[in-house]
């Protein structure tokens, strides 16, 4: 196949792209809609990743892309940034959304109570080897017991109401107006130290692996910040907007949202101490990513972060699509910067252009 | 008159890709950086549907700029046919419906990656550079934040320690190809990769340079007719590659750069990098009339203004 010194480039690009759809067979409704339906946690992390809450674009994207996850989330990305911004939705409150799993680490009971809710954390991590043999495996049917309240007090209140966390909230955002008015990550580029709203953002869209790997690296010890999960969410979420003309609030549907606090002592360096909160939320439902990324928000707000927790150092590094992009680009051919380089090699071996001055001043 | 008479066509994407609030922030920004040459003029950067580290950056100045009367030429390491050029440029076509060439002299906006042409541009044509690295700094000061500030004091000292230390060390600098240069006496500008023999054509150049970065979100620009000057020290100056003795195969063409192509037995053929020159160097040797543009380099590698390279090559 030709690469570049061959004529043809056009040419090359159609039948590798060719040869691609052979190896990966054909786009069918059904897959997508298969994909859709029983990859969740998967279309999930492209949407979230990808920022753009589209279940079935995600799962056209993952369907397109043979499941390369970071071909995926460009797919979307790309896509969002044709689409015009019509509104600004309401802030999401984390008290009125949806709950279905709701669990802190701080405490044996909290205010609302620990709800489990739909989870694989204590399941026994064994292959269903049986499902290879049957056309389906039935799962025992839950029947409905206690009806599960609309909404959770946030553990925060009840630290708060103690003198636990430091005390003022900062002034929250309520109308789409001021939703309107906030820094954009999209519409403008980051400049460290970013807004709050902005690292927000930038850790919502993050990689979740990059984030794995820094919050890990802190969990380590590397800036250790010794945390406690303070409540982690998985939720429902209504999408409010204001009718343009009546103002009149209504839903334009609901997304999956989640969210993980962890709080801890000392690292705010304030005497007598308090707790720091770290936050952090996404769309999709993706508990590993938050539970690093809240960490990274504590670490990334020290007075002397680790070097790999700063936050122009987490941010940057953990943007999916600018990191797999220039990742591969080292794949495109670079023959005019290496020959610039070999020349340099060439002259140092063979002495130098240093070496007639150097022989003046040794004469 | 009809509604439907007036209204375009409905279409799948905007003319050129980017709606139009994305190119107005664009030219904004570039109205900015031409005002301000050489300083990083951080803008929004959109996704666009090729991979970060790929043009994009290039590709959203390039398409805030293309008027359905340009003429586009797309060249990768100076190849007009290398696939990532030739997948940018089916982008614009596609989008635009402009005519596309590798003609230097036929373009009226060359999009490029590591190369400048050989054929002299003219203040009617525009450049956009792709650039991976948008600050020079990063190789002494990883934080872009910090750099910032550097740029702000006019602070450069440690690129100048690492030119010295470079030559105490190895009796050579090392930077190879993106080699800092001085723009309008006061920022100091990665070039984007260009080879060093392609720096002194951005000096009084006619033509407008625009370099962007799409992933780092930072453009910039040396306007024409600007004084950009590679960093150097009085006793030991900038040297371009030595490519001395070098021809091209075919058409046996000097003082051009030329791509090395290792041979069996430990050999090297030469071909010119600049494959639209070189495709009309070919025409040309089959008797047809061909225009040919003056070069920046002539055939033993003098530079046209005379002087500006102390160093010989």
């Amino acid at each position: 196949m030709a690469y570049v010194a061959a004529r043809g480039g056009e040419q090359a690009i159609q039948n590798s792209e060719g040869l691609y759809r052979i190896l990966n067979g054909d786009l069918t409704r059904q897959n997508i809609r298969a994909i859709e339906q029983h990859m969740p946690y998967l279309v999930d992390r492209v949407m979230g990743e990808g920022s753009l809450y589209a279940p079935e674009l995600a799962a056209l994207a993952l369907a397109q892309t043979g499941g390369d996850l970071y071909e995926a989330v460009l797919l979307l990305r790309a896509y969002r940034s044709t689409q015009p911004r019509l509104f600004y939705a309401l802030p999401i409150s984390s008290e009125k959304t949806i709950v279905v799993r709701r669990i802190s680490a701080a405490f044996k009971d909290i205010p609302g109570g620990q709800i489990l809710g739909p989870t694989l954390d204590y399941s026994h991590r064994v292959l269903k080897l049986e499902a290879l043999e049957t056309d389906s495996i039935q799962e025992p049917k839950l029947e409905t017991k206690n009806p599960a309240p609309s909404s959770y007090p946030k553990l925060t209140d009840w630290q708060r109401e103690v003198g636990l966390l430091a005390g003022e909230l900062e002034p929250v955002v309520q109308t789409s107006r001021e939703v309107a008015a906030l820094p954009d990550i999209t519409r403008e580029p980051p400049v460290y130290p970013a807004p709050r709203a902005q690292r927000l953002q930038a850790l919502a869209r993050a990689d979740t692996g990059g984030i794995l790997t820094l919050g890990y690296s802190n969990m380590r010890g590397y800036g250790g910040i010794h945390p406690t999960v303070n409540e982690v969410r998985l939720a429902y979420a209504e999408v409010q907007l204001e009718h343009p003309i009546t103002g009149a609030v209504f839903s334009a549907g609901r997304v999956r949202v989640s969210s993980a606090e962890v709080v801890t002592p000392f690292s705010s360096g304030k005497t007598p101490p308090e707790l720091s909160l770290g936050f952090a939320a996404c769309l999709g439902w993706n508990e590993t990513k938050l539970i690093a990324a809240s960490m990274l928000d504590i670490a990334m707000s020290l007075p002397n972060p680790h070097p790999a927790h700063s936050e122009e150092f987490v941010l940057s590094h953990t943007e999916p699509v600018e990191a797999s992009g220039f990742c591969i680009h080292y794949k495109l051919p670079h023959y005019v910067t290496f020959s610039s380089d070999l020349d340099r090699v060439r002259k140092a071996q063979a002495g130098g252009s240093l070496q007639p001055e150097l022989e003046e001043v040794t004469a | 008159m009809k509604l439907e008479e007036l209204a375009f066509a409905r279409q799948d994407y905007a003319y050129a890709f980017l709606d139009e609030f994305a190119k107005r922030e664009l030219r904004r920004k570039i109205l900015k950086a031409i005002a301000i040459p050489g300083y990083q003029v951080p803008y929004a950067s959109r996704e666009v549907p090729m991979a970060r580290g790929w043009g994009t950056g290039g590709l959203q100045v390039s398409l805030a700029l293309i008027g359905q009367s340009d003429t586009v030429k797309v060249i990768d390491q100076g190849d007009d046919d290398s696939v990532n050029a030739a997948n940018l440029r089916r982008f614009i076509a596609r989008m635009t419906g402009v005519k596309t060439t590798t003609d230097t002299l036929a373009a009226s906006l060359i999009q490029s990656r590591h190369r400048i042409p050989e054929e002299m541009l003219n203040e009617r044509q525009v450049l956009v550079l792709q650039v991976p690295m948008p600050e020079i700094l990063s190789s002494v000061q990883p934080s872009y934040a910090l750099a910032r500030e550097m740029h702000s004091d006019g602070d450069y000292a440690l690129l100048w320690l690492g030119l010295y230390e470079d030559l105490v060390k190895y009796r050579e600098v090392s930077y190879g190809a993106d080699y800092p240069v001085l723009v309008n006496g006061r920022y100091v500008m990665a070039p984007s990769p260009i080879p060093r023999f392609d720096t002194p054509k951005l000096h009084q150049a006619a033509h407008l340079t625009l370099l962007s970065a799409g992933r780092e979100k930072r453009l910039y620009a040396v306007p024409p007719y600007t004084n950009v000057y590679p960093l150097e020290f009085e006793d030991v100056p900038f040297q371009i590659e030595d490519q001395r003795g070098w021809v091209d195969a075919s058409t046996g063409a000097t003082g051009k750069f030329m791509s090395e192509i290792p041979q069996d037995g430990g050999s090297s053929s030469y071909q010119l990098s600049d494959t639209g020159l070189k495709q009309k160097l070919e025409r040309q040797m089959t008797g047809e009339q061909v225009e040919i543009g003056a070069t920046y380099f002539d055939d033993d590698t003098n530079f046209y203004i005379a002087g500006f390279l102390k160093g010989s090559s």
